[in-house]
Protein backbone atom coordinates (compact mmCIF):
# COMPACT_ATOMS: atom_id res chain seq x y z
CA UNK A 1 0.00 0.00 0.00
CA UNK A 2 1.21 3.17 -0.56
CA UNK A 3 2.55 5.14 2.46
CA UNK A 4 3.07 8.28 1.13
CA UNK A 5 -0.40 9.52 0.36
CA UNK A 6 -2.86 10.34 2.85
CA UNK A 7 -5.37 12.83 2.03
CA UNK A 8 -7.93 14.05 4.08
CA UNK A 9 -10.95 15.46 3.57
CA UNK A 10 -12.80 17.81 5.76
CA UNK A 11 -15.39 19.42 5.28
CA UNK A 12 -18.40 21.06 7.40
CA UNK A 13 -22.05 20.70 6.44
CA UNK A 14 -24.62 22.43 7.66
CA UNK A 15 -28.15 21.38 7.20
CA UNK A 16 -30.22 23.98 6.18
CA UNK A 17 -34.33 24.99 6.71
CA UNK A 18 -36.17 26.09 4.22
CA UNK A 19 -38.46 28.58 5.08
CA UNK A 20 -42.03 27.58 4.18
CA UNK A 21 -43.67 30.14 3.09
CA UNK A 22 -47.59 31.40 3.26
CA UNK A 23 -49.09 31.70 -0.11
CA UNK A 24 -48.84 35.28 -0.27
CA UNK A 25 -45.15 35.90 0.22
CA UNK A 26 -42.72 34.24 -1.74
CA UNK A 27 -41.00 31.26 -0.59
CA UNK A 28 -37.13 31.35 -0.38
CA UNK A 29 -34.76 28.38 0.68
CA UNK A 30 -31.79 28.84 1.93
CA UNK A 31 -28.77 26.82 2.01
CA UNK A 32 -26.09 26.28 3.82
CA UNK A 33 -23.10 24.64 2.44
CA UNK A 34 -20.38 24.64 4.96
CA UNK A 35 -17.50 23.01 2.91
CA UNK A 36 -14.15 22.93 3.80
CA UNK A 37 -11.74 23.63 0.86
CA UNK A 38 -8.50 22.03 1.32
CA UNK A 39 -5.75 22.97 -0.97
CA UNK A 40 -2.38 20.60 -0.62
CA UNK A 41 0.49 23.24 -1.23
CA UNK A 42 3.77 21.46 -2.03
CA UNK A 43 4.22 20.27 1.20
CA UNK A 44 1.33 19.22 3.06
CA UNK A 45 -1.55 20.64 3.63
CA UNK A 46 -5.05 20.02 3.80
CA UNK A 47 -7.32 22.22 1.91
CA UNK A 48 -10.96 22.46 3.09
CA UNK A 49 -13.32 23.87 1.08
CA UNK A 50 -16.74 24.54 1.59
CA UNK A 51 -19.31 25.35 -0.32
CA UNK A 52 -22.84 26.60 0.24
CA UNK A 53 -25.89 25.65 -1.44
CA UNK A 54 -27.98 28.86 -2.51
CA UNK A 55 -30.88 28.41 -2.35
CA UNK A 56 -32.76 30.75 -4.94
CA UNK A 57 -36.28 31.90 -4.15
CA UNK A 58 -38.81 29.58 -4.58
CA UNK A 59 -42.00 30.52 -5.44
CA UNK A 60 -44.69 28.98 -3.11
CA UNK A 61 -48.26 28.64 -4.49
CA UNK A 62 -50.80 26.99 -2.76
CA UNK A 63 -54.62 27.56 -2.84
CA UNK A 64 -55.24 29.62 0.13
CA UNK A 65 -55.27 27.13 3.17
CA UNK A 66 -55.31 28.14 6.98
CA UNK A 67 -52.09 28.14 8.49
CA UNK A 68 -53.60 24.97 10.37
CA UNK A 69 -53.36 22.88 7.55
CA UNK A 70 -50.12 24.32 6.48
CA UNK A 71 -47.94 23.58 9.52
CA UNK A 72 -49.63 19.67 9.40
CA UNK A 73 -48.26 19.52 5.46
CA UNK A 74 -44.86 20.75 7.05
CA UNK A 75 -44.48 19.03 9.82
CA UNK A 76 -46.12 15.80 7.63
CA UNK A 77 -43.06 16.76 5.12
CA UNK A 78 -40.69 17.09 8.08
CA UNK A 79 -41.48 13.55 9.12
CA UNK A 80 -40.89 12.22 5.19
CA UNK A 81 -37.54 14.11 5.58
CA UNK A 82 -36.22 12.71 8.35
CA UNK A 83 -36.71 9.04 7.16
CA UNK A 84 -35.19 10.11 3.77
CA UNK A 85 -32.27 11.12 5.37
CA UNK A 86 -32.00 8.22 7.62
CA UNK A 87 -31.51 5.64 4.89
CA UNK A 88 -28.05 7.52 3.11
CA UNK A 89 -27.01 8.40 6.72
CA UNK A 90 -26.98 4.62 7.78
CA UNK A 91 -26.17 3.23 4.67
CA UNK A 92 -23.12 5.50 4.79
CA UNK A 93 -22.16 4.23 8.67
CA UNK A 94 -22.95 0.89 7.75
CA UNK A 95 -20.15 0.74 4.83
CA UNK A 96 -18.02 2.39 7.23
CA UNK A 97 -17.97 0.36 10.35
CA UNK A 98 -18.52 -2.77 8.07
CA UNK A 99 -14.70 -2.22 6.58
CA UNK A 100 -13.28 -0.54 9.61
CA UNK A 101 -15.04 -4.42 11.07
CA UNK A 102 -13.22 -6.60 8.15
CA UNK A 103 -10.55 -4.34 6.33
CA UNK A 104 -7.30 -4.40 8.72
CA UNK A 105 -5.68 -1.44 6.91
CA UNK A 106 -7.79 1.18 8.12
CA UNK A 107 -7.20 0.34 11.89
CA UNK A 108 -3.63 -0.41 11.57
CA UNK A 109 -2.15 3.02 12.80
CA UNK A 110 0.99 3.77 10.37
CA UNK A 111 3.07 6.63 11.78
CA UNK A 112 2.06 8.59 8.72
CA UNK A 113 0.00 11.53 9.17
CA UNK A 114 -1.68 14.16 7.64
CA UNK A 115 -0.03 17.46 6.98
CA UNK A 116 -2.80 18.74 9.04
CA UNK A 117 -2.04 17.28 12.27
CA UNK A 118 2.07 17.88 12.49
CA UNK A 119 2.30 16.88 15.79
CA UNK A 120 2.50 13.75 16.85
CA UNK A 121 0.72 11.83 20.05
CA UNK A 122 2.94 10.84 22.60
CA UNK A 123 1.14 7.69 24.00
CA UNK A 124 3.36 8.18 27.30
CA UNK A 125 2.65 11.28 28.44
CA UNK A 126 -1.12 12.01 29.14
CA UNK A 127 -0.96 16.18 29.52
CA UNK A 128 2.15 15.69 26.42
CA UNK A 129 -0.89 14.17 24.12
CA UNK A 130 -3.33 16.59 24.83
CA UNK A 131 -1.72 19.37 24.24
CA UNK A 132 -0.45 18.04 21.28
CA UNK A 133 -4.06 16.89 19.77
CA UNK A 134 -5.03 19.83 20.97
CA UNK A 135 -2.30 21.72 18.60
CA UNK A 136 -3.66 19.28 15.87
CA UNK A 137 -7.02 20.46 16.29
CA UNK A 138 -6.02 24.55 16.30
CA UNK A 139 -4.03 23.49 12.90
CA UNK A 140 -7.06 21.63 11.08
CA UNK A 141 -9.69 24.57 12.46
CA UNK A 142 -7.33 27.06 10.91
CA UNK A 143 -6.60 25.31 7.65
CA UNK A 144 -10.85 24.77 7.26
CA UNK A 145 -11.83 28.40 8.62
CA UNK A 146 -9.11 29.45 5.87
CA UNK A 147 -10.09 27.80 3.20
CA UNK A 148 -13.42 28.75 3.92
CA UNK A 149 -12.88 31.95 3.89
CA UNK A 150 -10.72 31.76 0.33
CA UNK A 151 -13.97 30.11 -1.00
CA UNK A 152 -16.29 33.04 0.30
CA UNK A 153 -13.93 35.20 -1.64
CA UNK A 154 -13.44 33.39 -4.53
CA UNK A 155 -17.56 33.43 -4.57
CA UNK A 156 -17.87 37.37 -4.09
CA UNK A 157 -15.32 37.66 -6.90
CA UNK A 158 -17.05 35.35 -9.12
CA UNK A 159 -14.55 33.15 -10.37
CA UNK A 160 -16.30 30.34 -10.88
CA UNK A 161 -14.18 28.11 -12.88
CA UNK A 162 -11.40 27.82 -10.22
CA UNK A 163 -14.08 26.83 -8.24
CA UNK A 164 -15.73 24.42 -11.00
CA UNK A 165 -12.34 22.83 -11.28
CA UNK A 166 -11.61 22.26 -7.82
CA UNK A 167 -14.44 20.39 -7.40
CA UNK A 168 -13.90 18.22 -10.43
CA UNK A 169 -10.18 18.17 -9.18
CA UNK A 170 -11.40 16.60 -5.99
CA UNK A 171 -13.88 14.11 -7.10
CA UNK A 172 -11.47 13.40 -9.02
CA UNK A 173 -8.90 12.28 -6.49
CA UNK A 174 -11.51 11.13 -4.65
CA UNK A 175 -13.47 8.50 -7.46
CA UNK A 176 -10.14 7.29 -8.70
CA UNK A 177 -6.89 7.25 -6.19
CA UNK A 178 -9.23 6.44 -3.29
CA UNK A 179 -11.30 4.09 -4.46
CA UNK A 180 -8.39 1.82 -5.65
CA UNK A 181 -6.78 2.26 -2.50
CA UNK A 182 -9.62 0.76 -0.79
CA UNK A 183 -10.28 -1.87 -4.11
CA UNK A 184 -6.41 -2.90 -3.24
CA UNK A 185 -7.16 -3.60 0.73
CA UNK A 186 -10.10 -5.42 0.02
CA UNK A 187 -8.59 -7.86 -2.15
CA UNK A 188 -5.61 -8.39 0.08
CA UNK A 189 -8.02 -8.96 3.13
CA UNK A 190 -9.83 -11.91 1.30
CA UNK A 191 -6.78 -12.99 0.16
CA UNK A 192 -8.26 -12.39 -4.11
CA UNK A 193 -5.73 -12.48 -7.16
CA UNK A 194 -6.91 -10.04 -9.00
CA UNK A 195 -4.97 -9.01 -11.89
CA UNK A 196 -4.51 -5.24 -13.37
CA UNK A 197 -6.44 -5.52 -16.81
CA UNK A 198 -9.45 -6.51 -14.19
CA UNK A 199 -8.36 -3.38 -12.27
CA UNK A 200 -8.29 -0.61 -14.66
CA UNK A 201 -11.55 -2.03 -16.11
CA UNK A 202 -13.17 -1.92 -12.75
CA UNK A 203 -11.61 1.39 -11.39
CA UNK A 204 -12.19 3.31 -14.75
CA UNK A 205 -15.47 2.38 -14.91
CA UNK A 206 -16.50 3.02 -11.15
CA UNK A 207 -14.82 6.24 -11.33
CA UNK A 208 -15.93 7.81 -15.03
CA UNK A 209 -19.54 6.83 -14.27
CA UNK A 210 -19.13 8.45 -11.12
CA UNK A 211 -17.64 11.55 -12.84
CA UNK A 212 -20.68 11.36 -14.97
CA UNK A 213 -23.45 10.62 -12.29
CA UNK A 214 -21.80 13.63 -10.16
CA UNK A 215 -21.27 16.12 -12.23
CA UNK A 216 -23.63 15.95 -14.68
CA UNK A 217 -26.64 13.94 -15.12
CA UNK A 218 -27.61 10.61 -14.38
CA UNK A 219 -29.93 8.54 -12.31
CA UNK A 220 -31.35 9.75 -9.17
CA UNK A 221 -30.25 6.64 -7.02
CA UNK A 222 -27.18 6.18 -8.92
CA UNK A 223 -25.99 9.32 -7.70
CA UNK A 224 -27.20 8.93 -4.33
CA UNK A 225 -25.19 5.67 -4.03
CA UNK A 226 -21.72 7.27 -5.47
CA UNK A 227 -22.09 10.16 -3.13
CA UNK A 228 -22.24 7.92 0.18
CA UNK A 229 -19.62 5.82 -1.42
CA UNK A 230 -17.60 9.14 -1.21
CA UNK A 231 -18.44 9.73 1.87
CA UNK A 232 -17.76 6.52 3.14
CA UNK A 233 -14.07 6.80 1.65
CA UNK A 234 -13.76 9.96 3.33
CA UNK A 235 -14.56 8.65 6.52
CA UNK A 236 -12.38 5.78 5.81
CA UNK A 237 -9.57 7.73 5.23
CA UNK A 238 -9.46 10.43 7.63
CA UNK A 239 -9.95 7.47 10.52
CA UNK A 240 -6.85 6.04 9.22
CA UNK A 241 -4.96 9.19 9.22
CA UNK A 242 -6.06 10.64 12.28
CA UNK A 243 -4.28 10.53 15.47
CA UNK A 244 -6.62 9.08 17.94
CA UNK A 245 -7.18 11.95 20.41
CA UNK A 246 -6.81 14.85 17.66
CA UNK A 247 -9.73 13.10 16.30
CA UNK A 248 -12.13 13.35 19.33
CA UNK A 249 -10.97 17.09 19.49
CA UNK A 250 -11.37 17.82 15.73
CA UNK A 251 -14.81 16.88 15.74
CA UNK A 252 -15.43 18.75 18.95
CA UNK A 253 -13.99 21.54 17.31
CA UNK A 254 -15.59 21.54 13.71
CA UNK A 255 -19.02 21.20 15.42
CA UNK A 256 -18.57 24.30 16.92
CA UNK A 257 -16.80 26.06 13.81
CA UNK A 258 -20.27 24.70 12.27
CA UNK A 259 -22.38 26.41 14.83
CA UNK A 260 -20.52 29.69 14.31
CA UNK A 261 -19.59 29.88 10.85
CA UNK A 262 -23.96 29.05 10.17
CA UNK A 263 -25.39 31.15 12.46
CA UNK A 264 -23.21 33.57 13.38
CA UNK A 265 -23.74 37.24 11.02
CA UNK A 266 -20.44 37.47 10.16
CA UNK A 267 -19.90 33.71 9.31
CA UNK A 268 -18.06 32.58 6.01
CA UNK A 269 -20.42 30.45 5.13
CA UNK A 270 -23.69 32.66 6.45
CA UNK A 271 -22.28 35.52 4.12
CA UNK A 272 -21.24 32.91 1.34
CA UNK A 273 -25.50 31.83 1.23
CA UNK A 274 -26.47 35.34 1.20
CA UNK A 275 -24.46 36.28 -1.72
CA UNK A 276 -25.95 33.50 -3.40
CA UNK A 277 -29.06 34.88 -2.00
CA UNK A 278 -28.39 38.46 -3.68
CA UNK A 279 -27.50 37.15 -7.06
CA UNK A 280 -30.33 34.61 -6.72
CA UNK A 281 -28.40 32.26 -8.69
CA UNK A 282 -27.57 28.34 -7.33
CA UNK A 283 -24.35 27.66 -5.23
CA UNK A 284 -21.36 26.48 -7.28
CA UNK A 285 -21.20 22.85 -7.52
CA UNK A 286 -21.01 21.85 -3.95
CA UNK A 287 -21.42 18.44 -3.28
CA UNK A 288 -24.99 18.06 -1.42
CA UNK A 289 -26.93 14.66 -1.05
CA UNK A 290 -30.44 15.25 -2.30
CA UNK A 291 -32.69 12.89 -1.72
CA UNK A 292 -35.40 13.72 -4.66
CA UNK A 293 -35.44 15.87 -7.29
CA UNK A 294 -38.27 18.08 -8.53
CA UNK A 295 -38.06 19.62 -11.34
CA UNK A 296 -39.27 22.99 -10.83
CA UNK A 297 -41.75 24.40 -13.19
CA UNK A 298 -42.66 27.87 -13.23
CA UNK A 299 -40.61 28.72 -10.45
CA UNK A 300 -38.98 32.12 -10.11
CA UNK A 301 -35.82 31.32 -9.64
CA UNK A 302 -33.43 29.21 -12.59
CA UNK A 303 -32.03 27.20 -9.99
CA UNK A 304 -32.84 23.57 -10.28
CA UNK A 305 -32.53 20.38 -8.52
CA UNK A 306 -29.47 19.37 -10.99
CA UNK A 307 -27.15 20.95 -9.17
CA UNK A 308 -28.17 19.85 -5.84
CA UNK A 309 -25.89 16.32 -5.77
CA UNK A 310 -22.48 17.97 -6.20
CA UNK A 311 -20.21 17.49 -3.72
CA UNK A 312 -17.12 19.24 -3.51
CA UNK A 313 -14.41 18.01 -1.38
CA UNK A 314 -11.07 19.06 -0.50
CA UNK A 315 -8.87 16.20 0.25
CA UNK A 316 -5.30 16.75 1.04
CA UNK A 317 -3.06 14.75 2.44
CA UNK A 318 1.00 14.77 2.99
CA UNK A 319 2.44 12.10 5.21
CA UNK A 320 4.32 14.01 8.02
CA UNK A 321 7.20 11.48 6.66
CA UNK A 322 6.74 11.08 2.95
CA UNK A 323 5.49 14.13 2.51
CA UNK A 324 3.05 13.48 -0.40
CA UNK A 325 0.71 15.69 -1.14
CA UNK A 326 -2.32 15.79 -2.66
CA UNK A 327 -5.62 17.83 -2.93
CA UNK A 328 -9.01 17.41 -2.41
CA UNK A 329 -11.69 19.91 -1.78
CA UNK A 330 -14.65 19.37 0.19
CA UNK A 331 -17.35 21.40 0.36
CA UNK A 332 -20.51 20.48 2.28
CA UNK A 333 -23.42 21.96 2.36
CA UNK A 334 -26.70 20.60 3.73
CA UNK A 335 -30.08 22.09 3.21
CA UNK A 336 -33.67 21.02 2.75
CA UNK A 337 -35.85 22.54 0.08
CA UNK A 338 -39.70 22.95 0.35
CA UNK A 339 -41.05 23.47 -3.12
CA UNK A 340 -44.10 23.70 -4.20
CA UNK A 341 -45.43 24.49 -7.55
CA UNK A 342 -48.10 25.87 -8.95
CA UNK A 343 -51.25 24.13 -7.70
CA UNK A 344 -48.76 20.82 -6.81
CA UNK A 345 -47.28 20.11 -3.21
CA UNK A 346 -43.86 19.08 -4.40
CA UNK A 347 -41.66 18.06 -2.41
CA UNK A 348 -38.24 18.62 -3.11
CA UNK A 349 -36.73 16.23 -0.92
CA UNK A 350 -34.07 17.27 1.78
CA UNK A 351 -30.64 17.80 1.03
CA UNK A 352 -27.58 17.36 3.39
CA UNK A 353 -24.23 17.92 2.49
CA UNK A 354 -21.87 15.54 2.24
CA UNK A 355 -19.32 16.46 5.07
CA UNK A 356 -22.38 15.53 7.53
CA UNK A 357 -22.08 12.01 6.65
CA UNK A 358 -18.61 12.45 6.49
CA UNK A 359 -18.01 13.36 10.08
CA UNK A 360 -20.81 10.96 11.24
CA UNK A 361 -19.49 8.28 9.76
CA UNK A 362 -15.99 9.19 11.31
CA UNK A 363 -17.52 9.48 14.90
CA UNK A 364 -18.64 5.71 14.57
CA UNK A 365 -16.11 4.40 12.76
CA UNK A 366 -13.88 5.64 15.79
CA UNK A 367 -16.25 4.23 17.57
CA UNK A 368 -15.78 0.64 16.17
CA UNK A 369 -12.24 0.62 15.93
CA UNK A 370 -11.41 1.87 19.80
CA UNK A 371 -14.87 0.07 21.41
CA UNK A 372 -14.03 -3.89 21.84
CA UNK A 373 -17.67 -4.66 20.92
CA UNK A 374 -20.80 -3.43 19.32
CA UNK A 375 -22.54 -1.74 22.56
CA UNK A 376 -20.23 1.71 22.03
CA UNK A 377 -20.88 1.41 18.00
CA UNK A 378 -24.56 1.47 18.52
CA UNK A 379 -25.04 3.54 20.90
CA UNK A 380 -23.23 6.30 19.17
CA UNK A 381 -25.00 5.15 15.64
CA UNK A 382 -28.26 5.71 17.68
CA UNK A 383 -27.03 9.00 18.86
CA UNK A 384 -25.79 10.44 15.38
CA UNK A 385 -29.73 9.53 14.07
CA UNK A 386 -31.62 11.01 17.41
CA UNK A 387 -28.87 14.33 16.79
CA UNK A 388 -29.92 14.12 13.49
CA UNK A 389 -33.59 14.21 14.07
CA UNK A 390 -33.38 16.83 16.26
CA UNK A 391 -31.60 18.84 13.78
CA UNK A 392 -35.09 18.53 11.15
CA UNK A 393 -37.38 19.55 14.01
CA UNK A 394 -35.12 22.70 14.83
CA UNK A 395 -35.04 23.04 11.01
CA UNK A 396 -39.20 22.54 10.67
CA UNK A 397 -39.25 25.16 13.38
CA UNK A 398 -37.08 27.65 12.88
CA UNK A 399 -37.08 27.28 8.93
CA UNK A 400 -33.57 28.70 8.34
CA UNK A 401 -29.90 27.10 7.14
CA UNK A 402 -28.96 25.04 10.55
CA UNK A 403 -25.85 22.89 11.13
CA UNK A 404 -26.24 19.73 10.91
CA UNK A 405 -22.96 19.01 12.92
CA UNK A 406 -23.75 20.25 16.54
CA UNK A 407 -26.33 18.54 17.91
CA UNK A 408 -25.53 14.93 16.51
CA UNK A 409 -21.99 15.17 17.23
CA UNK A 410 -22.67 16.20 20.58
CA UNK A 411 -24.65 13.50 21.12
CA UNK A 412 -22.35 11.26 19.60
CA UNK A 413 -19.37 11.98 21.66
CA UNK A 414 -21.23 11.73 24.92
CA UNK A 415 -22.76 8.60 24.55
CA UNK A 416 -19.14 7.63 23.46
CA UNK A 417 -16.96 8.71 26.22
CA UNK A 418 -19.99 7.20 28.63
CA UNK A 419 -20.49 4.14 26.60
CA UNK A 420 -16.87 3.13 26.85
CA UNK A 421 -16.69 4.11 30.48
CA UNK A 422 -19.36 3.45 31.92
CA UNK A 423 -21.95 0.81 29.97
CA UNK A 424 -19.33 -1.62 29.10
CA UNK A 425 -17.48 -2.15 32.19
CA UNK A 426 -20.81 -2.10 34.01
CA UNK A 427 -22.21 -4.93 31.04
CA UNK A 428 -18.62 -6.77 31.02
CA UNK A 429 -19.65 -7.30 35.22
CA UNK A 430 -22.65 -8.18 35.08
CA UNK A 431 -21.80 -10.74 32.51
CA UNK A 432 -18.84 -12.07 34.31
CA UNK A 433 -21.48 -12.88 37.42
CA UNK A 434 -24.05 -13.72 34.92
CA UNK A 435 -26.41 -11.23 36.56
CA UNK A 436 -29.12 -10.63 34.12
CA UNK A 437 -31.33 -7.35 34.30
CA UNK B 1 -32.54 13.67 -12.51
CA UNK B 2 -36.00 12.75 -13.28
CA UNK B 3 -36.48 11.29 -16.64
CA UNK B 4 -40.36 12.40 -16.00
CA UNK B 5 -39.54 15.58 -16.26
CA UNK B 6 -37.25 16.08 -19.18
CA UNK B 7 -38.75 16.44 -22.25
CA UNK B 8 -38.36 13.71 -25.17
CA UNK B 9 -35.37 15.33 -27.17
CA UNK B 10 -33.60 15.73 -24.23
CA UNK B 11 -34.15 12.37 -23.76
CA UNK B 12 -33.29 11.02 -26.63
CA UNK B 13 -30.28 13.30 -26.26
CA UNK B 14 -29.38 11.43 -23.26
CA UNK B 15 -29.59 8.37 -24.33
CA UNK B 16 -27.49 8.85 -27.28
CA UNK B 17 -24.44 10.30 -25.30
CA UNK B 18 -24.71 7.53 -22.82
CA UNK B 19 -24.82 5.27 -25.32
CA UNK B 20 -21.83 6.84 -27.35
CA UNK B 21 -19.72 7.42 -24.28
CA UNK B 22 -19.89 3.87 -23.75
CA UNK B 23 -17.45 3.29 -25.78
CA UNK B 24 -14.82 4.11 -24.42
CA UNK B 25 -14.11 1.29 -22.81
CA UNK B 26 -17.35 1.50 -20.24
CA UNK B 27 -19.46 -1.58 -20.14
CA UNK B 28 -21.24 0.15 -16.75
CA UNK B 29 -21.98 3.11 -18.60
CA UNK B 30 -23.95 0.93 -21.18
CA UNK B 31 -25.48 -1.16 -18.27
CA UNK B 32 -27.20 2.40 -16.40
CA UNK B 33 -28.10 3.12 -19.81
CA UNK B 34 -30.07 0.06 -20.05
CA UNK B 35 -31.44 0.05 -17.10
CA UNK B 36 -32.20 3.12 -16.60
CA UNK B 37 -33.86 3.94 -20.42
CA UNK B 38 -35.38 0.66 -20.23
CA UNK B 39 -38.93 1.78 -19.06
CA UNK B 40 -38.73 4.87 -21.34
CA UNK B 41 -37.95 2.42 -24.21
CA UNK B 42 -40.09 -0.51 -24.13
CA UNK B 43 -43.18 0.51 -20.97
CA UNK B 44 -44.27 3.40 -21.93
CA UNK B 45 -46.99 4.38 -24.62
CA UNK B 46 -44.87 5.35 -28.06
CA UNK B 47 -43.81 8.59 -28.67
CA UNK B 48 -42.09 9.89 -31.54
CA UNK B 49 -38.13 9.41 -30.34
CA UNK B 50 -38.91 6.27 -28.76
CA UNK B 51 -38.03 4.24 -31.46
CA UNK B 52 -34.25 5.28 -31.60
CA UNK B 53 -34.21 5.21 -28.24
CA UNK B 54 -35.06 1.70 -28.23
CA UNK B 55 -32.73 0.89 -30.94
CA UNK B 56 -29.71 2.64 -28.56
CA UNK B 57 -30.89 0.56 -25.77
CA UNK B 58 -30.81 -2.28 -27.64
CA UNK B 59 -27.27 -1.59 -28.80
CA UNK B 60 -26.12 -0.97 -25.39
CA UNK B 61 -27.15 -4.24 -24.04
CA UNK B 62 -25.00 -6.01 -27.08
CA UNK B 63 -22.17 -4.46 -26.13
CA UNK B 64 -22.64 -4.83 -22.96
CA UNK B 65 -23.26 -8.88 -23.35
CA UNK B 66 -19.95 -8.46 -25.57
CA UNK B 67 -18.23 -6.64 -22.46
CA UNK B 68 -19.45 -9.40 -19.71
CA UNK B 69 -18.46 -12.04 -22.22
CA UNK B 70 -14.69 -10.88 -22.70
CA UNK B 71 -14.32 -9.80 -19.29
CA UNK B 72 -15.51 -12.95 -18.05
CA UNK B 73 -13.42 -15.02 -20.28
CA UNK B 74 -10.17 -13.12 -19.27
CA UNK B 75 -10.64 -13.79 -15.71
CA UNK B 76 -11.48 -17.20 -15.86
CA UNK B 77 -8.57 -17.45 -17.63
CA UNK B 78 -5.92 -15.37 -15.60
CA UNK B 79 -7.41 -17.13 -12.20
CA UNK B 80 -7.48 -20.63 -13.11
CA UNK B 81 -4.00 -20.27 -15.46
CA UNK B 82 -2.00 -17.68 -13.10
CA UNK B 83 0.28 -19.43 -11.15
CA UNK B 84 1.11 -21.97 -14.12
CA UNK B 85 2.38 -18.65 -15.89
CA UNK B 86 4.48 -17.79 -13.57
CA UNK B 87 6.98 -14.47 -14.03
CA UNK B 88 4.08 -13.54 -16.24
CA UNK B 89 1.55 -14.50 -13.96
CA UNK B 90 3.04 -12.23 -10.84
CA UNK B 91 3.64 -9.39 -13.55
CA UNK B 92 -0.02 -9.02 -14.53
CA UNK B 93 -1.19 -9.36 -10.73
CA UNK B 94 -1.98 -6.86 -8.53
CA UNK B 95 -2.58 -8.72 -5.32
CA UNK B 96 -1.44 -12.37 -4.87
CA UNK B 97 -3.22 -14.52 -2.65
CA UNK B 98 -0.63 -15.54 0.17
CA UNK B 99 -0.23 -19.23 1.15
CA UNK B 100 -1.38 -20.95 -2.16
CA UNK B 101 0.79 -22.30 -5.07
Amino acid sequence: MNTSDSEEDSYNERSALVQCESPTIPSYNQDHDMSLPQETDTKRRRPVSSGLDEPGPVERERASTPDGEEEELTLKYGAKHVIMLFIPVTLCMVVVVATIKSVSFYTEKTSQRLIYTPFEEDPNSVGQRLLNSILNTMVMISVIVVMTIILVVLYKYRCYKFIHGWLILSSLMLLFWFSFMYLGEVFKTYNVAMDYPTLVMIIWNFGVVGMICIHWKGPLRLQQAYLIVISALMALIFIKYLPEWSAWVILGAISIYDLIAVLCPKGPLRMLVETAQERNEPIFPALIYSSAMVWMVGMADSSNPDSADERQRNEGGALAQEGVESEDDAAQGGRRRYSAEEDLEEDRGVKLGLGDFIFYSVLVGKAATTGGDWNTTLACFVAILIGLCLTLLLLAIFKKALPALPISITFGLVFYFSTDNLVRPFMDSLAAHQYYI
Amino acid sequence: MNLERMPNEEKLSLCRRYYLGGFAFLPFLWLVNVLWFFKEAFLKPAYTEQPQIKSYIKKSAMGLILWVAVLTTWITIFQHFRARWGEVGDYLSFTIPLGTA
